[in-house]
């Protein structure tokens, strides 16, 4: 495995902690600028730092464009762009960036919000941020098992959302109806209608017998869906399903848990535990599969934003400090790191 | 005379006219030329007595003129002569300077104002340079007279003089030996009220024949001890007979090279062996030491001693030290602790970097290479190690950028980094020692918490540590879960490295520990291995990464109170304590039959948080429970 960045043979204290700090760096959410052409990324020691995809392309192991310190007093475990905004979240409270300022140093956030939690004992993280635009808000879900709606203009939380027993991992959006779904270390999918703001329909994978597996535990860790369709994986096996009649249509057979899940084009890319993105077919066949650098991935970010067509790549992150990018879906370009 | 002669002729002619020329013609034709011949005849003759004539008369009168012309000439000549004459006297009187010019008068005004009045007499002297001229030369000379007699009373003054220091030197002189016997009868006085006066004039004395280096260290230390540190004794070692004989007078060793000589021609007809001889002979003067020595010794709080024994490398120009640690009670040292306080390795690594391994000198390459040395540390058990601190004490500075002809022993170098120097062996002295205690009580399977660092545990740790020992190096880098540490070059083959077993029940974890000598400012790394259900490491456990990253990265909570010698201490404490709560929040499998083999006895709020799912690991004083970071 090649060393990421190249370090000077650490000698004295500070050398010696940041090589440390380093090493036991997880990179948690990664976020698209709306230009297409820089990509941001939060860890677990709060930090953000924006890279430039459009230098990184010909450059071999880039740094990081800026690195902001501390954007965050805990791990940043979600993040996403609107058109203007860089919105990220993580212990307790979601904070907002203007993309614009971003690339200068010194930027402060232009606002922050916290949620109504009903516990004060301890401060619930935010795992998951889902942005639904027809009606311009933010959904927010964590530690504290609820959904919560935050409109966008006014900051004000409109809805919130019970029905989940543990923490919510993941969020993902219907567009239609529209509905969202999301899933939780309790084992289910739960997907909530937001006119109504109630449930509509639960999945309890792990009481599936094809899914499930009891020594990994029952918590859904990832959720995509397309329409009719909805793949799920975490402590189960990675599955999908048909959303209607709620029933698993495909296993992809493979042991380690997935943490991200996504649909792309006619393909589904996954990746958890294991160096790996795996690329599956819808029939449950494993078409690819990319190896990282990373010994473990946590996201997956696909740029399609129109603005950069060349900037078009898959970027992953996880148990490190370094974000692969993938230029082609078939193998690794090269990293960009901390 | 033409125009006489041709007024001679024309009445001929005319004669002839007139008379009638018929009747006598005959006749009067050869009389006619006759008388015409004879006429002819005493016309010449008359012409050439009035030549005469007039000849005569002009000769006397040009005879007269020529005369008076030729006096004139003459007089004119002589008076020429004179003119010029007298203007060659003039110019040679003008040219000769009398010798009154010569001397260098004084100035006009100042002359009119020293003078005295009956030499300058003004109103005269005003109006006639040439009395003034004499009037100047009168004061001069007055004034010569008067600085001839101070001369001489001057002079008559040094011999006086110098005879009263003739006779003060004598004096002095025979002052010196009775100084010297009234010292020797204030010795016991001076021991008696602990004032070794004598004893440091003593050592000034053989610092006197120290090498330039080796004179700094020695001064700089012996002024820092005295003004910081009184604990601090510097002393010198060694022969000052053969420091002084370093120095023998050129003669001398002319004899011993034409000596020498002599013996090499004998020797070199022997064979082979005497070549590798010879090698062998410039290694050893190539490497040989100044025989005087300073030895430091650095006592501690604990009354535990570093004993430094500082050398000079003559031909390399180098310092070398050696160390030694000894304590106040013998000391029985744990097997895992047998490199910490080893005279090769306790200052290795005293500043990041400083091996000590190899040469600071980039001159002494060429010379090993004419003598076949590939490096100096083979020799350094012997010699001493080089440290870049050890010549910086000396004043020795070898800039890497442009290598210097000559390095010369700078005093404000050692002094700028004595005291920082002094403060880091002793810190250095002190962790080891605290580290060998830690060892001997790791060894048993005890960890060894301070009662003001109890705090950061919970009162109940079940997890146990059961074996502590030292790894090689070369063994650390092939275990398999340590990859991540060897690639970001944090194991280094200047650091030490141990495993430690940590149990409980059927579970075991290896903890894979690198000791960077630079303990306790530089963390211990620990990399972990846990056997239960499996084998799990950082690359596919996160729970076990976090782990790490609660030792490793976080470890500026364990440091304790300063000088932080109890960090690798509660390191493996906490690792302990990281274990327990792992073993007791892993979720039951439903499948697996039976009981949980850890029943969950920690208090947590949360048992997974975030999307990585991590176990609550931070501990929190005095409320007892455990948290997410």
């Amino acid at each position: 495995m090649e060393r990421a960045v190249p370090l000077a043979v650490p000698l004295g204290q500070t050398e010696v902690f940041q090589a440390l700090q380093r090493l036991h760096m997880t990179i948690f959410s990664q976020s698209v600028s709306p230009c297409g052409k820089f990509l941001a990324a939060g860890n677990n020691y709060g930090q953000i730092a924006i890279f430039s995809l459009a230098s990184g392309l010909w450059v071999e192991l880039v740094n990081s464009v800026l690195h902001f310190s501390l954007a965050h007093d805990g791990p940043v475990y979600s993040m996403v762009s609107t058109d203007r905004h860089l919105l990220s979240a993580g212990d307790g409270e979601v904070k907002a960036w203007l993309w614009a300022e971003m690339l200068k140093k010194g930027c402060k956030e232009l606002w922050h919000r916290q949620p109504p939690y009903r516990t004060s004992l301890e401060v619930p993280e935010i795992n998951a941020l889902l942005l639904v635009p027809k009606e311009n808000s933010l959904i927010l879900a964590g530690g504290d098992c609820q959904l919560h709606t935050m409109d966008l203009e006014t900051g004000t939380f409109t809805r919130v959302l019970r029905g989940h027993t543990d923490y919510i991992h993941c969020l993902a959006l219907r567009e239609r109806s529209p509905e969202v779904l999301s899933g939780g270390e309790d084992g289910a999918v739960r997907l909530w209608d937001l006119r109504t703001a109630k449930e509509v329909q639960t999945i309890e994978v792990y009481k599936h017998e094809e899914c499930s597996r009891p020594h990994n535990g029952r918590w859904i860790g990832c959720l995509a869906t397309d329409s009719d369709w909805m793949v799920c994986g975490g402590g189960p096996a990675l599955t999908l399903w048909h959303l209607r009649s709620s029933t698993p249509t495909t296993v992809f057979p493979i042991r380690a848990p997935q943490k991200h899940v996504t649909f792309y084009q006619d393909l589904i890319l996954s990746a958890g535990q294991g160096r790996c993105v795996n690329q599956w077919q819808l029939s449950g066949e494993l078409k690819a599969q990319v190896p990282g650098s990373s010994p473990g991935l946590l996201s997956l970010s696909l740029n399609q934003q129109p603005a950069a067509p060349e900037c078009k790549v898959l970027t992953a992150a996880g148990n490190s400090c370094r974000v692969d990018v993938f230029t082609n879906l078939g193998y690794r370009a090269f990293s960009l790191s901390f | 005379m033409s125009s006489e002669s041709s007024k001679k002729r024309k009445p001929k002619v005319i004669r002839s006219d007139g008379a009638p020329a018929e009747g006598k013609r005959n006749r009067s034709d050869t009389e006619q030329a006759i008388e015409i011949e004879e006429r002819r005849i005493q016309s010449c003759v008359h012409f050439m007595t009035l030549k005469k004539l007039n000849r005569l008369k002009g000769r006397d009168q040009t005879h007269e003129a020529k005369q008076k012309v030729d006096a004139y000439h003459l007089q004119l000549q002589n008076l020429l002569y004179e003119v010029m004459h007298l203007q060659k006297e003039i110019t040679n009187a003008s040219g000769v300077s009398s010798k009154h010019e010569e001397i260098d008068l004084v100035s006009l005004e100042e002359f009119y104002k020293e003078a005295p009045p009956d030499i300058s007499k003004a109103e005269v002297t005003m109006g006639d340079p040439h009395q003034q001229t004499l009037a100047r030369l009168d004061w001069e000379l007055e004034q010569r007279k008067r600085l001839a007699e101070k001369y001489r009373e001057c002079l008559s003054n040094k011999e006086k003089i110098l005879k009263e220091i003739e006779v003060k030197k004598e004096y002095l002189s025979s002052l010196q030996p009775r100084l010297n016997s009234i010292m020797q009868a204030s010795l016991p006085v001076q021991e008696y009220l602990f004032m070794p006066f004598d004893q440091a004039h003593k050592q000034y004395e053989t610092a006197r024949h120290l090498p330039p280096p080796l004179y700094v260290l020695f001064v700089q230390a012996t002024a820092y001890g005295q003004a910081c540190d009184k604990t601090l004794s510097v002393a010198i070692e060694g022969s000052v007979d053969e420091a002084k004989a370093l120095f023998k007078p050129p003669e001398d060793s002319q004899d011993d090279e034409s000596d020498s000589d002599a013996e090499e021609e004998q020797t070199t007809k022997r064979r082979r062996p005497t070549l590798g001889v010879q090698l062998d002979d410039k290694r050893k003067e190539m490497l040989k030491r100044h025989p005087l020595s300073v030895m430091l010794d650095l006592k501690c709080k604990d009354d535990s001693v570093l004993h430094l024994t500082f050398y000079y490398l003559m031909n390399l120009n180098i310092m070398t030290v050696k160390a030694k640690v000894t304590t106040a009670t013998e000391l029985i040292t744990p097997i895992s602790a047998g490199d910490l306080l080893s005279p090769d390795s306790v200052l290795s690594c005293l500043y990041p970097g400083d091996h000590g391994k190899k040469t600071p000198n980039p001159a002494n390459q060429y010379q090993f290479d004419k003598v076949g040395i590939l490096t100096l540390s083979d020799y350094v058990l012997e010699l001493g190690h080089p440290y870049l601190w050890v010549q910086k004490l000396g004043g020795l500075h070898f800039p890497k950028e442009q290598p210097q002809q000559t390095v010369i022993a700078d005093h404000s170098l050692s002094a700028s980094h004595m005291e920082t120097t002094m403060k880091l062996l002793k810190t250095r002295v002190q962790s080891r020692l605290a580290l060998h205690k830690q060892f001997a009580s790791l060894e048993h399977g005890i960890v060894p918490v301070t009662s003001d660092c109890q705090y950061l545990f919970p009162a109940k740790v079940v997890s146990r540590l059961v074996k502590w020992v030292t790894v090689a190096h070369e063994d650390y880098m092939e275990l398999h879960f340590t990859k991540d540490i060897v690639d970001a070059g944090l194991a280094g083959d200047t650091n030490l490295y141990y495993m430690a077993l940590i149990e409980r029940g059927t579970a075991k974890l290896q903890a894979a520990v690198v000791l960077n000598p630079g303990y306790s400012s530089i963390p211990p790394v620990f990399q972990l291995c846990l056997n239960w259900k499996g084998e799990k490491t950082n690359s596919n456990d996160d729970n076990i990464r976090a782990m790490e990253g609660e030792v490793n990265v976080c470890y500026k909570e364990l440091c304790g109170p300063w000088p932080s010698h109890q960090l690798l201490t509660n390191q493996l404490q906490r690792l302990c304590v990281l274990l327990d709560v792992y073993l007791e929040t892993e979720s039951h499998d439903d499948s697996v039959e039976g009981p949980k083999e850890f029943p969950q006895e920690k208090m947590c709020l949360r048992l997974f948080r975030g999307p990585s799912r991590m176990k609550p690991f931070k501990y929190n004083h005095p409320q007892g429970f455990f948290s997410h970071r």
